[in-house]
């Protein structure tokens, strides 16, 4: 990833807004998941390999600022990253419904993949009222979050300056 | 004249620059001024472009590796003990968090003031603070008393039978809650120099908040009863069945393994039973609110509601040194 650090300072300042912010604007004690949305943009701008490293690093993060098995979010974000990368690089459409969309599914799936994963791991998940109580609204929560997010992040990733136009006076 | 860019647009059939916003380009050639016209096209509806056109292809293989790593790790953290490498890791970055977990609560306090005052425009908000406090103390007064009385009657029959209830407790500022939809945890401004370590219960004026789960410098974490791997042995005050108190992925406290011949009432207050180890006997936990006994099941259902307000749970009490469980129960 040859914006190794600009990414690495986005899932830092992530993981602290996660610990200091997130918790007290939970809705309903759902929670939204900053470090995933980071991921999900990084995924979209720098494609499906440093979506993956930068899941995989974020989730680990996300795995030791919480008290559930560590390595579970790993994975899931780790997996996450890679097929938004690929969905992002075969999909062409500019505009904020693309990146939203992916953002809501994505949650949706990834917040999901947790819940199965708890409920692999003996940790008292219930799968039916994880699903209804936390997936669907943590979805729904992180994909309008997604709107203010994924434009400044995007902006801020941006490999090259901004191109101005040069207007010709005749 | 040649175009100096040889790509055409699809719907113009034409080597000219198309206007239209979404139309994918076809190259004839490779040409590195038309792809820098494509990447300026794209910026000029930036933000919310696609990814760039030079990325790296993505290695399915590192993917693979991310898994298998993601899985070891798993299999490392159940495994080990709580000294082991990565409970020590996830130890050092709490007491990082700590702090700005203490700071993000010290920011967003006036918010969080402001919605709990809108919340109680009938009343002013000293009076509804000073009601709800009246209300906890009375409730847990009352839960004691009727605890007293109770073993009272049972005392008088047990020839020198005494027990000291001296609970020492300390007083401890909640500096950090849940930062994940996951986590039923909050975090206390007391840590191992405080003498705090794994396992002690918490309680507040409402009742039992929870257990100490990791404590480190400065900070300890205290997983909510209604977390779900919380679980607790519970008695029914009233009927004095014993049963296993668990929490649940959406906050709710149900009561497993209750003997039908003592089924509890809506309205019964559920108190710890002292049998699993972590929490002293007689603390309060919570009321009984639904009892689904249907006659082919082998336990009713049995819904509890705590009063404790984790939300917005400011103090609460570490028991430091709790009285002698009685033993023989499971682990908490």
């Amino acid at each position: 990833m040859r914006r190794a650090l600009p990414a690495t300072l986005a899932i830092l300042a992530a993981a602290a807004l996660q610990v200091g912010i997130a918790p007290h604007v939970g809705i309903g004690g759902v929670v939204p998941n900053l470090l995933l949305l980071v991921v999900i943009t990084l995924a979209f701008m720098e494609g499906s390999q440093a979506g993956m490293v930068a899941g995989f690093s974020a989730g680990l993060l996300l795995d030791l600022l919480g008290t559930g098995p560590v390595g579970a979010w790993a994975l899931v974000l780790a997996v996450t990253g890679y097929v938004t990368g690929l969905v992002a690089a075969n999909l062409f459409a500019e505009g904020w419904l693309l990146p939203v969309t992916v953002a809501a599914v994505a949650c949706l799936l990834a917040e999901g993949a947790y819940a199965f994963e708890l409920t692999m791991f003996g940790e008292g998940a219930n799968l039916a009222g994880a699903l209804l109580t936390k997936v669907l609204p943590g979805a729904v929560y992180n994909a309008a979050l997604a709107l203010l997010v994924y434009p400044w992040l995007a902006r801020a990733m941006r490999r090259e300056p901004r191109l101005t136009e040069l207007r010709r006076i005749g | 004249m040649r175009p100096a860019c040889r790509c055409t647009c699809p719907r113009t059939r034409s080597s000219t620059l198309c206007s239209g916003p979404r139309w994918r380009w076809r190259k004839r050639t490779s040409s590195s001024s038309c792809a820098a016209a494509t990447r300026a096209r794209r910026r000029k509806h930036a933000p919310m472009a696609g990814p760039q056109p030079e990325q790296r292809p993505a290695s399915p293989w590192l993917l693979v590796g991310a898994v298998a790593l993601s899985l070891v790790l798993v299999t490392v953290y159940v495994k080990e003990g709580d000294r082991g490498p990565l409970h020590l890791v996830r130890r050092g970055v709490q007491a990082v968090a700590a702090p700005v977990a203490a700071v993000g609560d010290w920011v967003t306090w006036p918010v969080r003031a402001a919605t709990t005052w809108v919340g109680g425009f009938t009343m002013s908000k000293a009076d509804v603070a000073e009601l709800q406090a009246q209300n906890a103390e009375l409730r847990k007064r009352n839960a004691e008393l009727e605890e007293a009385r109770l073993e009272n009657e049972r005392l008088k029959k047990l020839v020198g039978f005494a027990e000291a209830a001296g609970l020492d407790a300390k007083g401890a500022h909640v500096i950090g809650r849940p930062s994940s939809t996951w986590e039923g945890v909050v975090v206390l401004d007391l840590g191992f120099e405080d003498g705090v370590t794994t396992g002690m219960p918490v309680l507040s004026a409402q009742g039992v908040v929870g257990q100490v789960v990791e404590s480190t410098l400065g900070s300890c974490r205290v997983r909510l009863i209604t977390d779900q791997r919380s679980g607790a042995a519970a008695l029914v005050q009233r009927t004095r069945a014993t049963g296993v108190l668990r929490g649940s992925v959406d906050g709710g406290l149900t009561m497993d393994f209750v003997d039908r011949k003592f089924l509890p009432q809506r309205g019964d207050v559920v108190l710890t039973s002292g049998l699993g180890g972590v929490y002293p006997k007689g603390l309060l936990i919570g009321e009984v609110v639904d009892v689904d006994a249907r006659p082919g099941d082998l336990f009713p259902d049995i819904v509890v509601e705590s009063k404790v307000p984790f939300a917005s749970l400011e103090e609460a009490l570490v028991l430091v040194s709790a009285p002698p469980a009685v033993e023989g129960g499971a682990g908490e």
